[in-house]
This record gives C-alpha cells, structure tokens and sequence, in this order.
C-alpha cells in the first residue's frame, strides 16, 4: 500500500477531503520523514512543529487542505524572516505574512519547512548556502540545482509533494531538471511574490510551484495565483525549436532525450515541430542577468558593502561588490534587448504554441565541482543553465520543466517549453499530454532516497 | 608593452570612486567576475539597438503593444 506522504499533492488533497487520510497524521509522517530524510540532503533548513500544528488546526476547508509542503527561504514567514540563504542580506527582513504563505494557509496548507536554498538566489546548482550545501536525491554527491535546491530535493525525495519556490533566471525550473521534477515558472506578476525583499523592484523573478507532475503543479500554481488553472487538452501543438547554442550545446544525451520527447509530443497532440529563428539569445541572457544583479543591489550603500558578514561567502562578497560597477548605459542597452526580443516572441508565437528546448545542457553536476562537458568544451554549471532559463524571466513570458529521462549515470533529463504571456495553463496542459505520451514513467520515476524503506516502531 | 589587464584598472578605480573597501579576496573574486561578464557587456554595449523603439510603461506579464 502506498504511505500517504508518497502520493501526489491533489491525491493527498484528496484523500484528505474523502476523510481517508487524517492531516494530522500526515504532518507527524512528513515531520518524521524530514528527521529520517533530510540529514542526507539539507533540503529543509528550519521546521517548526508547533507553528506547524497551529496552521493545521485553523486551516479551512481550501484546496491544500491539510497538505504539508515546503517554502523556500526566500519569503518571510509571520514566524520567521528569511535568509535567502545567506548570512547577511543587505536590505532589512523581518518576520510577516508574505504572499506565497498568505496563499498557502488560505488554501488550508501547512508549511511544514524551510528550503534550502543557494546563496543570495545567485547559483543554478545549490552547493552554496549559508546552511551548507543541499543534495540531490537522486545522487547526494551531486547538485541538486538552484537556486530553489532545498524546495526540489524536498519533493524529489517525497518529504512533501509540494514546494513552492522563485524564478528569477531559472531558479525554479534548474532544480526541477535536476531532480526529476515538474516545475512551473509562471507569467511575469502572475504569482504570489508579496513580501519578497525584492517585490517592488524586481522585473524578473516569480514563486513557482515545484511537485512531481503537471496536474500538482497546476494545483499549487493555482494556489499562488489565487485563480483555477482549468485542465485544457493540448492538441494540434505548434511545437518550435530553434537550432542554436541552447538546443546544440548540449550533452547527446539530454539532445536525444528532449529529441525525443518533442516528437512523443507532437504525435500525442496531432502537432506538429516547425524550425524557427530567435536571434540574440547571447544577448538577452546577458541583458537578463545584468538587471538581475542591477535590481538586487536596490537600496545597498557602499557603506554596507564595507562591512558585511564575515560569514558571508567570499563569491557573494566579490559578486555584490562587482554589482556597483556595472555600468548604467550596459542597463539602459539591456532594457531595451528585453524589448526587442519582447517584440520578436510576440511575433513568434502566432507561428508557435511553445518553443521547446532542453532545460538543462547537462545533468546534475558533481557538488565539489559544478562542471558541466558539454560539446564545446568544459563550462562551469551556472554560466551553461543560465542561456535556457534567462529568456523566460527577460520577457516575462511562462516556461515549465519536465522530466524527460535518465542519464546512463542514473541522473534526471529535463525538456523545458515556453509560451506566450497568460498561457501557464498551455503549458501544463503541454506538460501533461507529454506524460500520457510516455506513460508517465518519468514522472513517476523515484530517487534512490525515495524509495527507503520507512523506520519501523520497536 | 603594458600587460595590466582591464580588470587591474577598472575593478579598483570603480571601487575608489564609490568608496567601496575590497580584500585580496574580493579583488581576486571581482576579477574573475570581470573577466566573465566584461566581453559580453562590451558586446551588448555594441549591439545595435537604434530601431528598437522603447517600450512606455511595459507590462511584463503581458505582450508588448
């Protein structure tokens, strides 16, 4: 019989509702499985049973009723101001009620946990973080992706089956990749982001929902949007991809992987694939992470930069330091590259429905050293993820991962689509016929660390 | 010939004007910062964006009129 905690986040919202799972057990089970789990992968920084219970005893009767799930450190919690996995930020946190937690306990979820995550939002591996490195569960010498590391080794290794993490250059859709995982990066505003350090000034960054498949993460996007992502059938799928260093670049295997599920997705749909042109992806990636770093650095005094948290990682001390020299006239050029390739999908997608490309080049890398071998030779991680994620977060535009395989190595396969503004619903809709066509065996596919067998009493 | 890279001049003049205190640590990370981001930006800065009208007011979460 299947253990609660190992069924999907609608099946647990069910079978909740159906009364055939009490949530009171079910968040003992995900607080226990935490303390059996999580040595092994750092994924949850902080739990706090007793606030815990309290929001399980005032939950109503919503969506995520009695659903234990996980938050990245990235919001504050009217308990607890996040980190953002750092030993310092450089603008005040405080305790409060942010969106993502707003719209959690207004659906009747319980926050069970805090992700890890990696440090200052800046890496797309997780193996840096003021709480130590978070690890993948499908091999804990590896990266579990990031910047939400602790949201998907959470899920992946089924201590809830729900996170919710953010997306500011593919932060929640790397971790998914990497950990076999479905995760949604919505339309710019689309989501709840209120209480984000960065809320008013960011231009880029979303919460997105991470779970193990489409129609979950549908749930919690629901959730975080405050609307009903309606299930729709995908078909006829104008599928573009586009020959050029994102879809090129990449390992044969994740190329043959994604290869392949293009085509399993065109046949499920009656679609078909059309070669299209997107110029200048170099260009938007770099424009995508200049306003990043520029809007980060928000509010921040040299006067702060001369004394920071000797705990502080020497890469963020550097790194913020750098930030205050990028030159203004390099952020006005990015402004306006956003809106050229604004203009330029706009344009695409009355050819296309989605424009498909892997998500990652390359599974996860070793944690000790984030290398990716990738055709044109050896590249660190972050600078290779960073040329599939950055589009998405530039333009505004919606964009999922999926699973689409394994590495000989045993290692998660991601296909990444993306759609025009408002089509987050497309793209689930997208992702779940892309299941059907595969008989869901991705999806469903465990992590060794998932498939432990649960301590028994004495 | 002047072998001093752009970052040697660059990285502590722009932290001199702002007053910005740095280590050899931080100078050793913000060089290897530089050396990644500096071609690019320099491309970026060449890219022709004369016949890009800007956006007014642009919606992210919507196309672009």
């Amino acid at each position: 019989m299947t253990a609660p905690l190992d069924l999907g986040l609608r099946a647990q919202a069910a079978a909740i509702a159906a009364g055939e799972i009490d949530p009171g057990e079910l968040l003992d089970d995900a607080l226990a499985r935490i303390e059996q789990r999580n040595p092994a992968l750092n994924a949850v920084v902080e739990t706090f049973p007793e606030r815990s219970r309290e929001m399980l005893a005032a939950a109503p009767q919503g969506p995520l009723h009695g659903v234990p799930v996980v938050i990245k450190d990235e919001w504050p919690l009217p308990w607890r101001a996040e980190r953002f996995g750092a030993a310092e930020l450089t603008v005040p946190t405080a305790p409060g009620e942010s969106g993502p937690y707003r719209a959690l306990r207004d659906a009747g979820a319980t926050i069970v946990g805090v992700g890890n995550m990696h440090e200052l939002g800046a890496g797309s591996t997780g193996n840096t973080s003021c709480y130590g490195a978070a690890r993948n569960p499908w091999d804990t010498e590896r990266c579990p992706g990031g910047s939400s590391s602790g949201p998907a080794a959470s899920a992946a290794a089924r201590l809830v089956a729900g996170a919710v993490g953010a997306d500011g250059l593919g932060s929640v859709r790397f971790p998914a990749a990497y950990c076999g995982l479905t995760g949604l990066k919505p339309t710019f505003g689309r989501s709840a982001m209120e209480g984000h350090h960065m809320a008013p000034i960011t231009t880029l960054i979303v919460s997105g929902p991470l779970c193990a498949d489409a129609a979950d993460c549908r749930l919690l996007a629901s959730v975080l949007f405050g609307e009903e992502l309606a299930t729709g059938e995908a078909s006829s799928l104008r599928i573009g991809v586009i020959r050029d260093t994102v879809s090129e670049d990449v390992t044969p295997e994740v190329a043959a992987a994604c290869e392949a599920a293009i085509e399993q997705l065109r046949a499920e749909t009656g679609g078909e694939v059309r070669e299209i042109a997107l110029p200048d992806l170099e260009a938007a990636t770099l424009a995508a992470i200049l306003l990043i770093n520029s809007e980060s650095m928000s509010g921040t005094t040299p006067a702060q930069l001369n004394d920071l948290d000797p705990e502080l990682s020497p890469v963020a001390r550097g790194t913020l330091k750098y930030r205050m020299l990028i030159p203004a006239a390099a952020l006005a050029q990015a402004n306006l590259v956003r809106t050229l390739m604004r203009r330029r999908l706009a344009a695409l997608f009355t050819e296309v429905d989605v424009i498909a490309w892997p998500t990652i080049p390359a599974p996860a890398p070793p944690l000790e050293e984030p290398l990716v071998e990738l055709p044109a030779g050896t590249s660190s991680a972050d600078q290779a993820n960073v040329r599939g994620g950055a589009l998405a977060n530039l333009t505004g535009i919606p964009a999922i991962s999926m699973p689409v395989g394994l590495s000989e190595e045993g290692l998660p396969l991601a296909l990444q689509l993306q759609a025009a503004w408002g089509q987050d619903g497309l793209l689930l809709d997208a992702a779940e016929a892309l299941e059907r066509a595969n008989g869901r065996r991705w999806v469903e596919a465990l992590p060794p660390l998932a498939t432990q067998a649960e301590p028994t009493e004495a | 010939m002047d072998d001093t890279s752009p970052a040697d001049q660059f990285i502590p003049a722009g932290l001199a004007a702002l007053e910005i205190e740095a280590d050899e640590i931080d100078l050793a990370v913000m060089g290897a910062v530089h050396e990644l981001l500096w071609p690019p930006l320099l491309e970026l800065l060449a890219f022709d964006t004369h016949a890009v009208e800007p956006e007014r007011r642009a919606d992210l979460s919507r196309a672009p009129e």
